[in-house]
């Protein structure tokens, strides 16, 4: 009778949780798979379409050039980022810093703000004209030409500029939880031993963080395959020649602007593929490592 | 009841589980879960009218509350709600069936979603026997009809015309000694003002320039387009980008906006930047739609007295001078409870001449009812644009207005053409061409590979394949 009303009350402790996913993720996720088979104007008209949605994607150029705006803005999240992080979490976990404190709080703060805010401050910042940037080059750069548009010359490297301003304060974070977790008595014995900071750093401190700086890696990697607000509002689109759009933008442009559901459907659940992909690449490279 | 019993039994048992935390959110839960599912939502009684403008909003209360005052069956309520919320709001509704307002106020740019099923999804009234049986078709500028026309059904009464003049600094231009109605063409205006980008320059370098333009403004150059009587889609609403003249009339924008030649800046509207750029002089024209020329007076006061208004220079000599910019109509939803009594109060306010009086006073806005163009307030002078009849202007061109696509994939089109722009302004550029004709084989090329792809996404649209595509040999 008692192990009956156990279960009884786990699963009534459980109901809740289940109900939510159930009506808020597995249902969604079921009808997205199914809308990605069809072409819909609303529940009343819908046809099945097979796999046309994702026949179109594979010869969509425009989907293929916001994967590939996306691919480069994550590796150079990855690339950028994620090192700037790590060297200024190192910088801020020396014993003796002054202002330790501040300073990890200057660095931190830019995250607190957001990503449309981050749009706006960048994009009046890289004005034609008007914005902050020309106006410094012009004084300090004999001849810059101040109708010089950043935002059309330079779209991903503003773009990039704009995320390493927001996220390398916040990855920063991860990096400093993880390096003062670093046994100290590891780092006194290779000292004892004769090894220099980079070998210290290598041998001893990097293991250590691997589980950390792997996690990392792929918050990050999941977050610029879902970029989309910082582009939106920082280029008021998807930029001259579609150079910001990206993968979220297209399926958002596609479900929500153009109104093809089906198609944006088919886009998010090969996002989601490449994304499942990484992440179980991410756990065989982590296990190998340490292995 | 053994259940029940051996389950308080396990909860007496387990009684440190249940934290006074828990207790209280069950408490809630319990109390609220009767008055949240037994809720009644108070039906709301007479006519539902959305509008999205708030300017529009307070034109309409005082007619609304005379409407209301007269005993009609049913009275309006209106309601102001966010652009986009009353776009998501009524797209769900129109595509599930969930209520929507009685009458919609539609902007040009979300009509384009309610058009793209089939025909008989389209979620207004189809208008086009009413109009034509009030002969409300002569008695209204025909092409205001045109945006919310689709395969040659009217679904909305229109709220507009939206005639586009060029707006210019008479303070620096006729100090120079420029006389602008001497200036027929472009090609004239060009030629005249550009001396005006280099005086008192020391560097060589223009401080300022002759046109408000940039490849980021598709639909400035779509208006272009349509003045010079192109456009993205053609008379049947399908696909064709290479009419007659849109390649020559992209090669010049281009030239304008790269290469040696160029005389364009870019000052987007309602941006600070923007304003402070036209408010600076770095600009010297604009192309400003009526409202827009309402809206300069508010948010650019310092410009009282330095500007002036005149018609588009045409593309052609003795060519359009004017062009179309923007749009609204009311559109009676299906599932309007009254249809009578939505198109009486339709009628009765878009059609009415103390409307249109204060829509002119307070938005410059010129209304699509053509008898209402002799009436006194339009040809007043207008002491911000030194001293012009500024509503006779407008008006002289609304006749001349072009007709405008209402095609679901205009959007789609427009994205295109800035991709396109931006490309051949790119050539502009590398190849320092300030010839158009120059340019005009790759801009060719480029509307020939954009039409190819929009082709393609309208080809997939299983509920619009009929006669919407042109066929190109």
């Amino acid at each position: 009778m008692k192990k009956v009303s156990a279960q009884l009350a786990a699963w009534l402790f459980l109901t809740p949780y289940l109900l939510s996913t159930v009506v808020f993720l597995l249902w969604p996720l079921a009808i997205s798979f199914d809308l990605s088979f069809k072409q819909t104007f609303g529940p009343g008209h819908a046809e099945w379409i097979g796999w046309d949605n994702f026949r179109f994607l594979l010869s969509d150029p425009l989907f293929w050039k916001a994967a590939t705006n996306t691919a480069i803005y994550a590796a150079c999240s990855v690339c950028i980022q994620l090192p700037l992080s790590l060297c200024l979490a190192l910088l801020l976990n020396r014993p003796r810093l002054w202002a330790k404190g501040f300073l990890r709080l200057v660095f931190f703060s830019p995250s607190l703000v957001g990503l449309v805010f981050v749009g706006v401050l960048f994009s009046m910042l890289f004005e034609k004209r008007t914005g902050l940037l020309n106006r410094l080059l012009v004084v300090f750069v004999p001849g810059f030409n101040i109708d010089f548009a950043w935002l059309e010359s330079y779209v991903m490297v503003s773009l990039v500029l704009a995320s390493l301003w927001l996220y390398v304060g916040f990855n920063m974070v991860y990096f400093l939880a993880a390096l003062q977790n670093v046994p100290n008595e590891l780092v006194e014995a290779a000292m004892l031993d004769g090894a220099s900071a980079w070998q210290r750093f290598r041998h001893v401190v990097l293991p250590e963080i691997l589980p950390v700086a792997s996690f990392v890696v792929l918050l990050s990697l999941i977050g610029s395959f879902q970029l989309f607000e910082l582009p939106f509002i920082l280029l008021n689109g998807a930029g001259p020649d579609n150079q910001g759009l990206t993968i979220v933008m297209y399926l958002y442009s596609t479900g929500f602007v153009t109104g093809d559901l089906g198609y944006a459907s088919a886009i998010g659940w090969v996002l989601s593929l490449v994304l499942m992909m990484f992440a179980a690449g991410q756990r065989w490279l982590v296990r190998k490592l340490e292995k | 009841m053994k259940r029940i019993l051996g389950f308080f039994a396990f909860v007496r048992d387990y009684r440190e589980l249940f934290s006074p935390g828990i207790v209280i959110i069950f408490a809630i839960f319990a109390i609220t879960l009767p008055i949240v599912a037994t809720r009644v939502t108070q039906e709301q009684m007479g006519i539902q009218f959305w509008v999205f403008a708030k300017q529009h909003a307070d034109a309409y209360r005082p007619l609304i509350e005379e409407w209301n005052s007269q005993q009609h069956s049913l009275p309006v309520n209106l309601q102001l709600i966010d652009y986009q919320a009353m776009e998501r709001r009524m797209l769900s509704g129109f595509m599930s069936g969930t209520p929507v307002a009685d009458l919609i106020e539609v902007e040009r740019h979300m009509i384009g979603r309610v058009f793209s099923g089939p025909l008989e999804a389209v979620g207004f009234v189809d208008l086009t026997q009413y109009l034509e049986r009030e002969g409300l078709m002569d008695k209204i500028n025909r092409p205001s009809f045109s945006p919310w026309t689709t395969r040659g059904r009217v679904f909305g009464l229109p709220h507009d015309v939206h005639p586009v003049l060029l707006a210019y600094r008479a303070d620096l231009i006729e100090a120079a000694g420029i006389d602008m109605s001497r200036i027929e063409t472009w090609q004239d205006f060009v030629q005249t003002l550009r001396p005006l980008m280099y005086e008192g320059s020391t560097d060589g370098r223009p401080i300022r320039y002759l046109l408000n333009i940039w490849h980021t403004q598709r639909d400035t150059i779509e208006m272009l387009m349509v003045q010079a009587g192109g456009g993205l889609f053609n008379e049947r609403d399908e696909i064709d980008f290479l009419q007659e003249p849109n390649v020559e009339v992209l090669a010049t924008i281009a030239t304008w906006i790269g290469g040696p030649g160029r005389i364009a800046l870019d000052a987007p509207r309602f941006s600070a930047s923007g304003n402070k750029l036209i408010l600076d002089g770095a600009v010297l024209a604009t192309p400003v739609p009526d409202w827009l020329a309402g809206i300069w007076q508010y948010e650019l006061p310092d410009l009282h007295g330095k500007v002036k208004l005149m018609p588009l220079p045409a593309w052609k000599p003795g060519g359009r001078r004017t062009s179309v910019l923007g749009g609204t109509m009311l559109g009676i939803s299906k599932s309007a409870r009254d249809f009578e009594s939505c198109w009486e109060f339709a009628k009765s306010l878009y059609l009415s001449p103390q409307l249109a009086e204060k829509f002119f006073r307070e938005s410059h806005i010129i209304s699509p009812v053509k008898e209402h163009w002799k009436l006194d307030f339009y040809h007043q002078p207008n002491p911000f644009y030194c001293g012009q009849r500024t509503g006779s202007l407008f008006i002289e061109q609304a006749p001349q207005v072009p007709r405008r696509t209402s095609s679901p994939f205009s959007m789609m089109a427009l994205d295109a053409l800035g991709t396109v722009m931006y490309r051949a302004v790119e050539f502009a550029e590398a190849g320092k061409i300030s010839d158009p004709k120059a340019l005009e084989d790759i801009v060719q090329q480029l509307l020939v590979e954009e039409e190819e792809r929009i082709k393609r996404q309208m080809g997939r649209n299983v509920f619009h394949r009929t006669n919407l595509q042109v066929k190109r040999q």
